[in-house]
């Protein structure tokens, strides 16, 4: 993308003023967007971004600079303004770059820039037509496509020199049921690490089905009660309620600067016997996955919580200096545009033991969340909230009645001590995950599992 | 590569390749972020971007492009791209490219005191409100975040139909989060502010106001869970309003997605509420003279004593209901295609303080954050079940703070129940304002 030689002008420059580390980000990425709103393709954009980040360490101090000019000279001004920052060292030392391979994990079989938009459409076409045709009562369905090619080039003073290219796909579908008065809502939006072969093969049945499925069931809901219940929540997109309520606070954004109920606690137990919390960017094209982080490190399976105990966090390169620690190629940003730091890939709960239909059964009131929306932590003080898109009220060790406008807060740390069943069901869901270094391909997941008391929020009161 | 030449050729060559029409879109930015962290400058960042984007009518089709790469090769790039996208497309886009508005207001949105102010200057304010806080109380624990962020910027839209705009624009954000503690009981409390005048920073000022802001937290109790009266905060209840205002877009209601379908002239909130759409007010730092179509923006009446005014126009939504745009075409780079936005819509203020406000209620709920907005509401249905950071009112005065709270309500409900509006006008970073609002009822449970 850019010359070794003008690379290494540039880590030289970018440590004139006495940093001791320094690296250059260089992204190229190619980007589709496809939109289909009233049954028509509406919206389509092509694009490419392309730009340069370089960042210098100075001990416990980061610098960052981006630009798109790609000139040497360009590149050079931009190592020197974020040098200038540093107040007045010796020269740092370059290690000569050596090139690193790596055996991909994730193969992708069908480059998107490669496939026609007319086979992006068709695909479009037919969700459009499963989701309309599921009831009467669908009146809109939105659907997003996007898939996007990044190649990135990371080098650094320590003579690190990695090249990847990394795909993502994904199809967002929105349908909306309206009884004439009211309007509700469904969405799934499945998405991978892998290129125009995973949209083909997409079980559209399934998931524009679901989208409109859960629209129809929420018109017909009642307004959800108010209160402390059990809830039971299902699997795959479900865990988002660990990304929030515990992901957050194990990355060391938070942790390093003790702003996470979770610092300072390794070895302590801070949930069940039952928990076990994973991070693992290495599951084959997985929407969260990477071969490689942002700072070139491999990415790797990371146990955060053993059987109830706290065995880590996730960690980058600068937050490695102030915590005294190893980096765990967990380092991510949206785009060259972003500071890289800890941020998560696909985390989950591994699996447990209990049956689903045991864990329903043995639950005499509560809230059975279906889907969950999103939601948001503060990791500072751990408390979290979260929308839950479809929800039953569960009476008897039974599914009852469909409920809306159920919302979960509560404390993280709280929570996790409060988790009485995990399922045997494990899967993952796709999501955008928003923090300081951009919004992030990541994956949520877990089996169903069963909290015995969170605050839920609704319109109905109590 | 210099812009003009780039552009002139873009155009002349999407000319020669078979567009009907074309337009160009031009960006450049610069900025200028660092944090504090107990002294230090924790991090420290600056950029220098720039990207452009084509549009133009193929075979009467409306493709885009877009490139952050401007070299030979990008000029292929765009017109290739664009003519592929034009092609997918269903029907005609039904708009043209824009010959441009008789008048635009020329608003100045640059600031060039603001441009003169050196780098150790920001620094050292941000490094001073630092040190303020973290002396002002011995429960304030750190701050989580201490930040200054400014940037200027420009953009450029030309067309084949002669129609050449430009734009220059900065801004400055400061923004401040402090962890405070008591005992076991740890709360955050957040300051924000941007401006284009430097000068009226006051690092006492803004220090005690977030410092006050963390520790009024503290102290929480629990009240049953019921339905309350409310005062929304200004702050807070701008962010409801700028969640919600896709329900005034045109594009949305011509879509089933608003719930505002047919509305245009009718009452659709209480009678004290009005609200205004003003690219040009002095507190604001969002704004424009020209919007994604180059279309002149002016202020405008949405909702005018409960009865909308209007819906929010491009040309295209105007065009499908033989209306006149509004000038709210949103591009909100040149990476995006057309949508509909406002561009800095407020809720006209009252004449009572917020201390009014609270005096005249003998029970009821300030709320002055709320939290989980991206999914917890929901434009299409209007219903919202929010986290909430507030505060229990009893007898006209603030008894304590609450645990933390969920809201739940429906925003088209909660227009028809103001009761009344405060006189505190604030203004979010993002272009939405609102002073505090007094509503009739809303659902609360708190944890």
């Amino acid at each position: 993308m850019i010359k070794q030689s003008i690379i290494e002008n540039v880590l030289e420059a970018a440590l004139s003023t006495g940093g001791d580390f320094s690296e250059v980000f260089i992204e190229d990425k190619y980007v589709n967007r496809i939109e289909l709103q009233s049954g028509k393709i509406e919206k389509s954009i092509s694009g490419r971004d392309f730009g340069v980040g370089i960042r210098i360490f100075s001990g416990l101090q980061s610098i960052y600079t981006y630009t798109t000019d790609f000139s040497e000279e360009g590149l050079l001004i931009a190592a020197k303004r974020a040098a200038h920052a540093i107040k007045g060292g010796a020269q740092g030392i370059i290690h000569p770059l050596r090139k690193e391979t790596f055996n991909p994990i994730h193969q992708i079989a069908l480059m998107p820039q490669t496939v026609e938009h007319a086979r992006k459409v068709s695909v479009m076409r037919k969700a459009n037509e499963i989701a309309r045709n599921y009831d009467e009562r669908i009146r809109q369905v939105a659907l997003r496509y996007i898939d996007e090619e990044q190649n990135v080039l990371i080098a650094n003073s320590e003579g690190k020199f990695v090249e990847d290219t990394r795909v993502h796909s994904r199809l967002s579908i929105q349908a909306t049921a309206s009884d004439g008065i009211e309007m509700q809502t469904g969405f799934y939006g499945p998405g991978a690490h892998a290129g125009f072969e995973f949209i083909e093969n997409l079980n559209l049945e399934h998931y524009a089905g679901e989208a409109a499925r859960i629209a129809v069931t929420m018109l017909g809901a009642e307004e959800c009660p108010s209160g402390k219940f059990s809830v039971i929540i299902d699997n795959e997109f479900g865990g988002v309620i660990f990304h929030e309520a515990c992901g957050h606070g194990l990355e060391a954004t938070s942790v390093a600067k003790d702003n996470s109920v979770f610092a300072n606690r390794i070895g302590e137990k801070v949930a069940p016997d039952i928990v076990t919390y994973i991070d693992d960017g290495t599951l084959p094209n997985e929407w969260g996955s990477l071969n490689i982080d942002d700072e070139g490190e491999k990415t790797r399976k990371n146990v955060l919580i053993e059987n109830g105990i706290l065995k880590g966090y996730l960690i980058d390169k600068f937050n490695a200096r102030r915590m005294n620690a190893d980096a765990t190629g967990s380092s991510r940003r949206e785009s060259y545009r972003f500071n890289p730091t800890s941020r998560m890939t696909n985390t989950y709960i591994a699996p447990g033991t209990s049956s689903p239909d045991d864990i329903i059964a043995s639950t005499e009131y509560g809230i059975y969340a279906k889907y969950m929306g999103g939601g948001q932590v503060n990791p500072a003080t751990g408390d979290y909230n979260f929308a839950v898109m479809e929800a039953y009220l569960v009476k008897n060790g039974k599914i009852d009645s469909p409920v809306r406008g159920a919302t979960l807060i509560g404390n993280g740390a709280k929570t996790l001590q409060l988790v009485d069943r995990v399922g045997n069901n494990l899967a993952h869901g796709a999501g955008l995950c928003g923090a300081s270094s951009g919004s992030l391909p990541v994956n949520v997941g877990q089996p169903m599992i069963r909290v015995s008391e969170i605050t839920v929020g609704g319109t109905k009161g109590e | 590569m210099n812009i003009t030449e780039f552009q002139e050729e873009l155009l002349s060559k999407a000319m020669g390749a078979g567009f009907e029409e074309a337009e160009v879109y031009y960006e450049r930015s610069n900025s200028f972020q660092c944090m504090i962290f107990k002294g230090d400058i924790d991090s420290y960042e600056t950029s220098e971007d720039s990207g452009v984007g084509l549009r133009g009518l193929y075979k009467g089709k409306m493709g885009y492009a877009y490139t952050e790469k401007l070299d030979e090769d990008s000029i292929s790039f765009l017109i290739d791209n664009a003519k592929a996208n034009a092609a997918i497309l269903d029907e005609d886009d039904g708009t043209d490219i824009f010959e441009g508005s008789k008048e635009y207001v020329g608003y100045k949105f640059y600031s060039e005191e603001l441009a003169k102010v050196q780098i150790p200057e920001k620094i050292e304010l941000l490094t001073t409100i630092e040190e303020k806080i973290l002396a002002y109380d011995p429960r304030i624990v750190t701050l989580n975040y201490c930040v200054l962020q400014d940037f200027s910027g420009e953009r450029l839209l030309s067309n084949s139909k002669g129609l050449s705009l430009h734009e220059n624009k900065n801004g400055l954000i400061i923004f401040i989060s402090a962890l405070v503690k008591e005992g076991e009981e740890m709360k955050t409390g957040s300051f924000i502010k941007m401006t284009r005048d430097f000068g009226s920073l006051n690092a006492d000022e803004i220090a005690k106001e977030a410092a006050e802001e963390a520790l009024s937290n503290l102290g929480e109790k629990s009240i049953p869970a019921g339905k309350y009266p409310i005062i929304m905060r200004y702050d807070a209840a701008a962010s409801l309003l700028s969640t919600f205002a896709p329900i005034f877009s045109a594009e949305n209601t011509q879509k089933d997605q608003s719930l505002l379908k047919g509305k245009v002239g009718k009452k659709i909130a209480s009678d004290f509420f009005t609200i205004l759409d003003d690219p040009f007010h002095p507190d604001a730092v969002a704004g424009s003279n020209f919007d994604g179509e180059g279309v002149a923006t002016k202020t405008r009446a949405i909702v005018s004593n409960g009865t909308l005014e209007t819906l929010l126009h491009n040309r295209k939504t105007a065009k499908i209901e033989g209306c006149e745009t509004t000038g709210h075409a949103q591009k909100a780079s040149y990476k995006s295609t057309l949508s509909v936005a406002p561009l800095n819509m407020y809720i006209v203020p009252g004449h009572k303080s917020k201390d009014d406000l609270i005096t005249s209620l003998s029970e009821g709920i300030l709320i002055t954050e709320l939290s989980g907005l991206h999914s917890g509401a929901n434009t299409i249905s209007g219903d919202f079940s929010v986290a909430a950071t507030g505060f229990h009112i009893k007898d006209g005065t603030i008894s304590s703070s609450v645990k933390q709270m969920t809201i739940a309500g429906n925003f088209f409900d909660f227009m028809k129940d103001i009761e009344e509006i405060g006189s505190d006008l604030h203004f979010r970073p993002g272009g939405y304002g609102s002073p505090s609002l007094h509503v009739k009822e809303l659902s609360v449970t708190v944890d």
